[in-house]
């Protein structure tokens, strides 16, 4: 990633220029050039059927210029990270960390798809909780992200899933009482909000 | 070679499989018994050097001067059975029997005997070919066109040793080539934008003393034949006359005309333009628009711009796709913040231009698969992105290439259309479907914005075959060539020249005139120059084989040469008109003339002609009659139908002997002739056959039509019209159309020529024996 260059403005429904700005500022986007539509991507991913659009469509509309298209899509959301398609990508195209970096500029470009999502609320949550204790606290991280969804309705499917966290319970892979938490979080959250404020810098928007 | 001088002796050999397929013992009886000959020899393995050396021996001390060999396929050995002053006759005991049939049948046995029996015929009516040799000839190759193409082929002449004349209609050298900015990468590692290093050549061929250099100058007469040429070159009004040996065509192409285009928008604006016109604005230095002057921040390429288009040039051009990545890498480098979008149907990269599609790749190119719908005033471009499946506004563009095809130069655009001879032009090979010049269907007005390619309805074949008979044939000849023929040079699909481009590339239909670049398919300017080194090699074969007074391809180094008994011709002008090459022209009494060099040795002419007065030497209408007389057909009474096969020797002939060589049995009731092509079969063969009681007739020749497979152009398609008019002969002797037919065959057709025959011999059966058996 080189230095700031501002994304095009964000009301245009087309834009000939986004996927020259893909190119030279997203995480991995210099290789989506390389990107030759076989579709092994889309082929791989075991849940590309939870996607708007796989991975190849994606990046084929990226060359469009479907800029609205693409950050409003929740293709980059539904990704779990598992690195097939990177691993059979015969162009070597790095797709995980194009479709990480694409929900983050999203995501930032304030998309109401990118912060709204189911996926979008269970990753603030993770984040959160990864944040305050160093690590996944189950019965928090889950009441913080049912609790995105309102008061009642956290409620509502907390209670839903009571037989689960029951069973969880009986074989002890989860515990009652404080959460763990892992030494020195305060050490932690600096190196994340020094991460943070890299990003910005960089991202320069 | 009377008939007191022939000393046929056959030759039986027992080698390879033959001696435990067939009593050799009896087929010696045959040979000196029935067809009393005197000296007849059976051996264990011929083509070994006790063998040949026996032959020879008989040869020399003038016992034998016509040694009839019975072992393998005449098409193997071919050097070791070559003795000096003879003619040697073969008869295929190996690949059509041994290989082919049980051994030890009866069946078998009668195959091989009748196989000897039409060896022995052949050879009473064989005479040993003298070459048809007149005076000097000339060993001048004249190359007409000055782009990379001819000056490609008059540096390859000139290295081979033969003097060039090269001609070029316009001032200067180089064509095309000269006004392109850069090269596609043609040479290792096939990346990167390269010199155009013509400027390079043009002065390498300006200064060869063997090369003769004329602008300005066009070709308004060439009279004779290969090596005898007589070229006539006018040069500002002033004509001078030349003799040539042969003849490279490489007139090359010219941009397709972009003005038919307007619903791709050429026109709307200053700033759509064709591939040809960026290369004028990249060649001026940095890249400005024509408008306003402008740096271009985004350029889009349409490809495939009025090219495999029913309503514009129906074929790819092949080299668009690799001038565009070309043109987009020169932009996005020569500006680091401009953008290039391609938007391609299908990107044909062939070869190393796919990695050079790669580095355009990682240049930042963008490349966009579909088609585009239409380009406005405004630069906006609309294309229906195949990927996507959705329609794709492209707005903000500052330039639009549109990718035209190239129109083959096979006529001289400048020129009014020859008086004579266009017509024959247009329908030369089927007239079912006649050829036309691309680009050139309909009145030429410009194509209606709504009929874009995708809602252009596909035209039936028929209606465009219709269409195209109508439309004037444009230009002049490029050689005016003084032929019985017309004076072009004969063009195939979409108006390129006749040649075929797979098997024999360069082969034109007028032999010693050889055609290479773009004139003969669409190339680029590597393919081109290997393009025309191979040229001018076939016209150095050409000019040699005119003065030994040999044949050219296929029948390379055949002496024989048609003789025409002009006693009893009738001057019917059917050898004239059917010869494929154009080698018989017509003399002030109508009669007939050879050009023996033009003749390719075909027999076209001896098919044709409907009084049987044109033979050769060594293949005449009597040698086939005669060989199909001499198998003993026996009566119906025995169960034993024959089949008659005459085979093309091109391609048949080797599938049929590919057959023996995988050991495909195959009918053992089959008689097989080889023939020189199916244009020389003459119908008498086929009524000769008829009487003497074969049940059915297979005529085995190459494919024909547009995508013909004939190695004499024709001779197939003309063989197939002649033969559809057998059927009212046959039901006018009350004989079942079903016995005479026609099969065309490929040379790798080895597995579906033994299934044919089968076939075909199973019907016979069912059909029943000929009534005329017996007679």
């Amino acid at each position: 990633m080189t230095a700031a260059a501002p994304i095009p403005d964000t009301t245009r429904k087309y834009d000939l220029g986004f996927a020259r700005w893909v190119y030279q500022n997203v995480d991995g986007g210099d290789k989506l050039s390389m990107c030759m539509q076989c579709g092994a991507c889309s082929g791989s991913c075991p849940i590309g059927v939870q996607m708007d659009h796989g991975p190849r469509k994606l990046f084929m509309m990226i060359r469009a210029g479907m800029k609205d298209a693409v950050l409003k899509s929740n293709t980059m959301y539904n990704c779990t990270s598992c690195y097939r398609c990177v691993v059979r990508c015969p162009r070597g195209v790095p797709v995980t960390y194009i479709l990480q970096d694409l929900g983050r500029v999203a995501a930032r470009l304030g998309y109401a798809e990118a912060t709204a999502t189911d996926n979008a609320r269970f990753a603030k949550a993770f984040y959160w909780s990864t944040r305050t204790f160093g690590r996944t606290d189950e019965r928090l991280f889950t009441f913080k992200y049912y609790l995105s969804f309102g008061i009642v309705a956290a409620i509502k499917k907390a209670i839903a899933n009571m037989p689960l966290a029951l069973s969880l319970l009986k074989r002890k892979r989860m515990h009652i009482g404080a959460p763990h938490k892992i030494k020195g979080t305060s050490d932690l959250r600096a190196i994340l909000d020094k991460a943070a404020e890299i990003e910005k810098t960089r991202q320069g928007i | 070679m009377s008939e007191q001088e022939r000393k046929p002796g056959v030759y039986i050999c027992a080698g390879c499989g033959i001696g435990e397929a067939v009593s050799v013992d009896e087929l010696t009886a045959v040979a000196s018994g029935e067809l009393k000959m005197s000296h007849c020899v059976k051996h264990d393995m011929l083509c070994g050097e006790a063998g040949v050396a026996m032959i020879a021996k008989d040869v020399a001390d003038g016992t034998v001067n016509q040694p009839v060999i019975a072992a393998c396929s005449p098409r193997v050995m071919t050097d070791r059975f070559q003795f000096e002053g003879t003619s040697v006759i073969r008869a295929n005991l190996r690949e059509q029997v041994a290989w082919t049939q049980p051994a030890g049948a009866e069946d078998t046995q009668m195959l091989a005997a009748d196989n000897i029996r039409m060896a022995v015929a052949q050879a009473a009516k064989t005479t040993l070919p003298e070459a048809n040799i007149d005076g000097d000839y000339s060993r001048t190759i004249l190359v007409v066109g000055g782009g990379i193409a001819g000056l490609s082929a008059a540096r390859e002449a000139s290295k081979t040793g033969f003097p060039a004349i090269l001609v070029e209609r316009s001032d200067k050298l180089g064509g095309w080539s000269a006004k392109w900015s850069k090269r596609m990468p043609h040479r290792p590692p096939y990346r990167g934008l390269q010199e155009n290093d013509i400027g390079a050549l043009v002065a390498e061929v300006e200064a060869d003393s063997n090369i003769t250099v004329m602008t300005d100058t066009t070709v308004t007469r060439t009279e004779g034949s290969p090596g005898k040429f007589s070229v006539t070159l006018s040069h500002g009004g002033s004509d001078k006359v030349e003799a040539i040996g042969a003849i490279v065509v490489a007139t090359g192409w010219r941009p397709y005309d972009a003005s038919k285009l307007s619903h791709l928008g050429y026109g709307a604006s200053p700033d759509v333009v064709t591939g040809v016109e960026m290369e004028a604005l990249l060649a001026d230095g940095p890249l400005a628009r024509k408008s306003d002057g402008k740096a271009p921040k985004t350029v889009v390429f349409v490809q495939c711009a009025g090219s495999r288009d029913p309503d514009h040039l129906p074929y790819c051009s092949s080299v668009c796709c690799g001038v565009s990545i070309k043109q987009a890498l020169q932009v996005v480098e020569g500006d680091s913040e401009a953008m290039a979008y391609i938007i391609y149907d299908e990107l044909r990269t062939p070869g190393t231009a796919e990695e050079f599609y790669r580095q355009a790749q990682e240049a930042g190119v963008i490349f966009l698969k579909g088609k585009v719908k239409s380009v406005d005033g405004d630069l906006k471009v609309t294309y229906n992105d195949e990927l996507l499946g959705d329609e794709i506004p492209m707005e903000g563009l500052d330039m639009v290439v549109l990718a035209t095809g190239m129109v083959p130069n096979s006529t001289n655009p400048d020129t009014e259309p020859a008086e004579k001879g266009a017509e024959q032009l247009l329908n030369d090979i089927d007239p079912i479907s006649p050829f036309t010049v691309a680009g050139y269907k309909g009145d030429g007005e410009a194509e209606p914005e709504t009929e874009t390619a995708e809602e252009a309805p596909v035209t039936a074949a028929g209606d465009d075959a219709e269409a195209e008979t109508e439309a004037p044939f444009p230009g002049g000849p490029i050689l005016n060539l003084q032929y019985r023929q017309g004076p072009h040079i004969p063009i195939l699909a979409d108006g390129f020249s006749d040649s075929h481009y797979i098997c024999f590339p360069y082969e034109t239909r007028r032999t010693g005139i050889y055609t290479c670049g773009p004139v003969r398919r669409p190339m680029d300017m590597a393919e081109t120059a290997e393009d025309a080194a191979g040229a001018v090699l076939k016209a150095v074969q050409a000019l040699q084989g005119a003065s030994d007074g040999a044949s050219v391809h296929p029948r390379v180094g055949d002496l024989s040469f048609p003789k025409f008994g002009l006693d009893i011709c009738t001057k019917c002008r059917r050898c004239t008109v059917e010869c494929p090459f154009g080698a018989i022209d017509e003399d002030e009494n109508d009669f007939p003339i050879l050009n023996p060099s033009r003749c390719r040795r075909c027999g076209t002419c001896m098919g044709a002609c409907p009084v049987r007065t044109i033979s050769f030497d060594n293949y005449n209408v009597a040698m086939i009659s005669d060989m199909i007389k001499a198998v003993d057909v026996p009566d119906e009474f025995s169960e034993k139908p024959r089949i008659l096969v005459f085979a093309c020797e091109n391609d048949a002939y080797p599938a049929l002997d590919m057959a023996g060589i995988n050991r495909r049995q195959m009918s053992a009731y089959v008689r097989i002739v080889p023939v020189r092509c199916l244009g020389s079969v003459t119908l008498l063969w086929v009524s000769t056959a008829l009487e003497c009681g074969y049940d059915g007739i297979m005529l085995m020749g190459c494919k024909s039509g547009d995508d013909y497979q004939c190695h004499f152009v024709k001779g197939s398609g003309i063989a197939k019209e002649r033969l559809s008019k057998v059927g009212e002969t046959l039901k006018s002797l009350m004989l079942e159309e079903e016995r005479v037919v026609m099969e065309e065959v490929a040379i790798a057709d080895s597995k579906r020529v033994p299934e044919l025959i089968n076939n075909f011999s199973d019907r016979i059966t069912e059909i029943g024996f000929n009534p005329f058996k017996g007679f």
